[in-house]
């Protein structure tokens, strides 16, 4: 049932630098013993426990917030917005984001007051007890509810949009006319969540003028300026110190927990712990939303010739000017195909629901599945086929996106190629109600959010001190190692990753993007020739200096001069750990065209990397039950940093990619509530479900990161959720047009046929 | 009901609780009342698998299981798994599978999957003992370094 196999990694050019060691994790004892101390196991003496008030209502007018039957037990504290002039004396805070509301409720749970007490029985009893009473305002649970048609001319006005991007190019109406075929269809895409296994959780105390906080985060330095600007205090008065991850997938990338329970340690005066059950962590967790998406495709002589993109995100309560997904989302359900006519356009729709926030690849799986499967469609009508259709349009380096990119070094052609010539492999062998799907996706790892490290060269050891906890990718433990130990010529289980929190650790953006190893890489690359240079300096000779070891101690080389490590140091550097040596890379992010911008904010994506997947699915014609059987993933990702993880990276983002594409889906009621916020109700994938997957690497097409590499974190995800529905069209003739594809939804696609 | 005081062995040695309500959790207990922080807390309602524990040898959801119930036995956790031959067996298999990432579900996996090979024995086959695992769910991994791990225990398996 379970035949294992990830092919060796394919190379396309020889890989700069040192040769790739193979080794195993650096967490893997800490985590695999039981030591390893995640933000859910934080515990300190005299800590007190919190628990956060809820809304009892989605929209709402919020009457009172009665703390005084809370107070009332023994020791408990309660605190809510009246408290906040005395807790945060002069500070005016972040006006858009209040600590706690005062006016309406705009969310189900949204926390309206906090309490600790010194036992957890406690607090969540005095949670119960304070006495909330909210005037109920009508709900919009469903973005259809606001626009049931594609909104008119004025929408952009709306209290319900909170952002507005529109782009074109060219004569589409005039294209359409003209056109051989012209098809129009219209998608939807579920709420789905990251279910990270650790739920937020925080200890924070406030001492000698600084706030302190220990949090399971993706960003320490995100968190430090979300918390400055959330509780109004100096940057500088805050810490943040990261604690092992128990997961994020960009569910922790922003501040969540942490200014309830710092303000709760201000009130108490001792340390307060801070965490999410489950239930509560599906309820106030920021993620995908659904959307509403009309895709329409002019075709002649075999060749796209315009398109029409219309998008209509869900956005929770995200507030107007603070809408990230639209724009950035907008760009994945055009490319990585050319198109010379085009019109797009977005609106954020704001619903009550917590706000939209990262979930890996935000939003770029739904928009690959609705893209994919339109022009999968496309083909379909007008006579063609598919995969020719597609390979025929597929960006090349040398191309310009539809909004002004250059597509640089770009292995999608190669991937594709590589998964088409498996899905012919499978199709050949394959049995009755079986298909095979091919689907492409391209990331763009270049974020320009910049970073910094210090190396602390000992005579024995290289450290890499950085200021980023390890979220389980790999990226920042095995990533930044592996880059450091090739950088410097040195043997892997020479260089180790230290971590430190805000105070005195160099900045780095946050584990996001897949962004950590290769920003933080070439963070590390700069560092290194620092550092060599230094020590050619000590050596006093000129030409190139090599770091090796001999007899067990660090040695550097300069033509035929060989000095031990130890002896270059000063003193004091000895005494300090080493010579130290910091490098910074501040990347750049890519550019838009702006003639063809009309309205808002559009991403500007840059070194582009791609996927292309193969899946194999069979369909139980009787309940539309569908089963992936086999699974195939090509990745352009410049250079193979780290061999052991960059695979695992690829098998448990296809995974995650199933769960969006056959299972889950968060189902809001009419009246705002989460329906099913449990592991139960909410399935994601389960061990019995996975398929084989084979991963090979396509590399040589180097990209911006250290020694050419690209992101690796999310890519793996996009292309899943496309590559499994077209495998159901393929075995069954089905066309769903909404994700996640459920058993139902599949079932009723196969009754109309 | 009276909060009362019981005894058990934990990871090889006796120990005694105070005052334990008769509602109390055994994940609870273990967690905060003995520090044993390497059994997780996931769902807290027996769908995750993250807070396994062997009470004498056979795995057990601590999040489902009173505390009371388990008086007088033997409970090993995560803790317990380096003096224990299997446990470190597994331990071993999973560092050279590079089967784990966040290592928040790996307690969970390594402590049912040693009480799996105690219960079952070395005649358990690969797909046996995975099928055993399914109601540990990991979000990292995909589940097939797990399963990697699980066939580098049974390396006679086909």
């Amino acid at each position: 049932m379970h035949r294992l196999s990830f092919d060796r990694p394919r190379r396309r050019a020889a890989p700069s630098g040192g040769p790739l060691i193979a080794s195993g994790r650096p967490d893997a004892r800490t985590k695999l013993d039981g030591s390893a101390v995640f933000g859910a196991d934080l515990d300190v003496p005299g800590m007190w426990w919190a628990a956060l008030v809820p809304s009892p209502v989605a929209h709402g007018r919020l009457r009172s917030v009665d703390l005084s039957p809370a107070r009332a037990l023994e020791g408990v504290v309660a605190i809510g917005a009246a408290d906040l002039a005395a807790l945060l004396p002069g500070a005016t805070g972040d006006p858009d984001r209040p600590i706690f509301p005062t006016d309406t409720v705009v969310y189900r749970n949204q926390p309206v007051a906090a309490v600790a007490a010194p036992t957890r029985e406690l607090a969540r009893r005095a949670a119960r007890a304070v006495r909330v009473e909210v005037d109920p305002l009508p709900v919009i649970s469903d973005l259809e509810q606001v626009f049931p048609d594609w909104p008119g001319s004025n929408a952009e006005s709306s209290p319900y949009v909170a952002a507005h991007v529109r782009a074109r190019e060219g004569d589409l109406d005039a294209i359409f006319q003209g056109a051989e075929t012209v098809v129009r269809e219209t998608y939807r895409t579920s709420s789905v969540h990251q279910v990270a296994l650790e739920p937020h959780a925080c200890l924070a105390e406030v001492k000698d003028g600084k706030w302190r906080v220990r949090t399971c985060t993706q960003t320490p330095f995100g968190t430090r300026e979300d918390v400055a600007s959330l509780l109004g205090v100096p940057e500088e008065s805050v810490v943040v110190e990261g604690t092992w991850v128990g997961g994020g997938f960009g569910g922790k990338g922003a501040a969540l927990l942490e200014p309830y329970a710092l303000l709760l340690a201000k009130a108490t005066g001792r340390p307060v712990r801070l965490a999410l059950g489950y239930r509560e962590e599906f309820l106030l967790g920021r993620t995908t939303l659904p959307s509403v998406i009309r895709m329409e495709t002019a075709v002649t002589g075999g060749r796209i010739v315009g398109r029409r993109v219309r998008l209509l995100l869900d956005v929770g309560t995200s507030l107007p000017g603070r809408d990230f997904a639209t724009g950035y989302s907008i760009g994945f359900l055009l490319g990585p195909y050319r198109t010379p006519v085009f019109e797009v356009e977005g609106y954020a729709v704001r619903t009550n629901k917590p706000a939209f926030g990262p979930h890996r690849a935000p939003f770029a799986p739904q928009c690959v599945f609705v893209l994919e499967s339109h022009l999968d469609h496309v083909a379909r009508e007008a006579g063609l086929d598919p995969l020719e259709f597609r390979a025929a349009h597929l960006w090349k380096e040398g191309d310009t996106t539809p909004l002004g990119q250059a597509v640089g070094p770009f292995g999608l052609v190669t991937a594709f190629e590589l998964a088409r010539a498996t899905a012919a492999q499978w199709r050949a062998d394959a049995g009755p109600d079986s298909g095979v799907g091919v689907a492409v996706g391209f990331w763009s790892t270049g974020t320009g959010a910049g970073g910094e490290v210090r190396l602390r060269l000992s005579p024995t050891d290289l450290t890499v001190v950085q200021g980023e906890r390890e979220i389980g990718s790999g990226s920042v433990l095995a990533g930044i190692a592996s880059v450091a130990a090739r950088s410097l010529e040195l043997p892997r289980e020479r260089v180790s990753v230290a971590y430190e929190d805000t105070s005195s650790a160099p900045f780095d953006s946050g584990v996001f993007g897949s962004r950590t190893t290769a920003a933080l890489g070439r963070a590390v690359q700069a560092a290194s020739l620092t550092l060599l240079e230094e020590i050619g300096k000590r050596l006093g000779g000129s030409g190139p200096v090599h770091l090796a070891v001999r007899a067990g101690e660090i040695v550097a080389e300069q033509g035929s001069t060989r000095r031990p490590i130890r002896e270059l140091c000063s003193d004091s550097e000895r005494s300090a750990g080493g010579i130290v040596a910091s490098g910074r890379h501040y990347g750049t992010s890519g550019t838009i065209d702006e003639r063809k911008v009309e309205a808002g904010t559009f991403y500007p994506y840059t070194d582009f990397t791609g996927a292309a997947h193969a899946a194999q699915v069979t369909v139980d014609r009787a309940t539309g039950t569908v089963r992936v059987t086999r699974y195939a993933a090509f990745h352009d990702v410049g250079t193979v940093i780290d061999p052991m993880t960059a695979p695992a990276q690829v098998e448990g983002g296809i995974v995650m990619g199933l769960g969006t594409a056959l299972t889950e889906e968060a189902l809001w009621s009419e009246d705002g509530r989460l329906l099913n916020a449990g592991l139960l109700d909410y399935r994601i994938p389960t061990l019995g479900e996975v398929p084989p997957i084979q991963v090979t690497f396509v590399e040589g097409f180097a990209g911006a990161g250290p020694f050419g590499a690209k992101g690796l974190g999310e890519p793996p995800m996009i292309p899943v959720p496309a590559a499994v529905a077209l495998a159901v069209r393929d075995a069954t003739g089905a066309h769903v047009t909404e994700l996640p594809l459920s058993s139902e939804r599949v079932a009723r696609a196969l009754k109309l046929l | 009901m009276t909060p009362t005081s019981l005894a058990l062995t934990v990871n090889g040695k006796p120990r005694a609780v105070e005052d334990v309500p008769a509602s109390e959790r055994l994940l609870d207990t273990v967690r905060w009342r003995l520090g044993l922080k390497g059994t997780k807390e996931g769902c807290r309602s027996g769908d995750c698998g993250a807070c396994t524990v062997l009470v004498d040898g056979v795995s057990m959801l601590s999040c489902l299981t009173l505390t009371h119930e388990v008086e007088g036995t033997s409970l090993t956790t995560i803790e317990g798994m380096a003096d224990d031959p299997v446990g470190r067996e597994v331990q071993n298999a999973f560092e050279r599978a590079g089967a784990l990432q966040c290592g928040y579900c790996t307690p969970g996996f390594v402590v049912a999957l040693a009480g799996l090979l105690r219960e079952r024995g070395r005649s358990a086959t690969v797909d046996e003992l995975l099928s055993d695992l399914g109601g540990n769910l990991c979000r990292c991994t995909g589940y097939l370094s797990i399963a990697r791990a699980v066939a580098l225990l049974r390396p006679e398996a086909p």
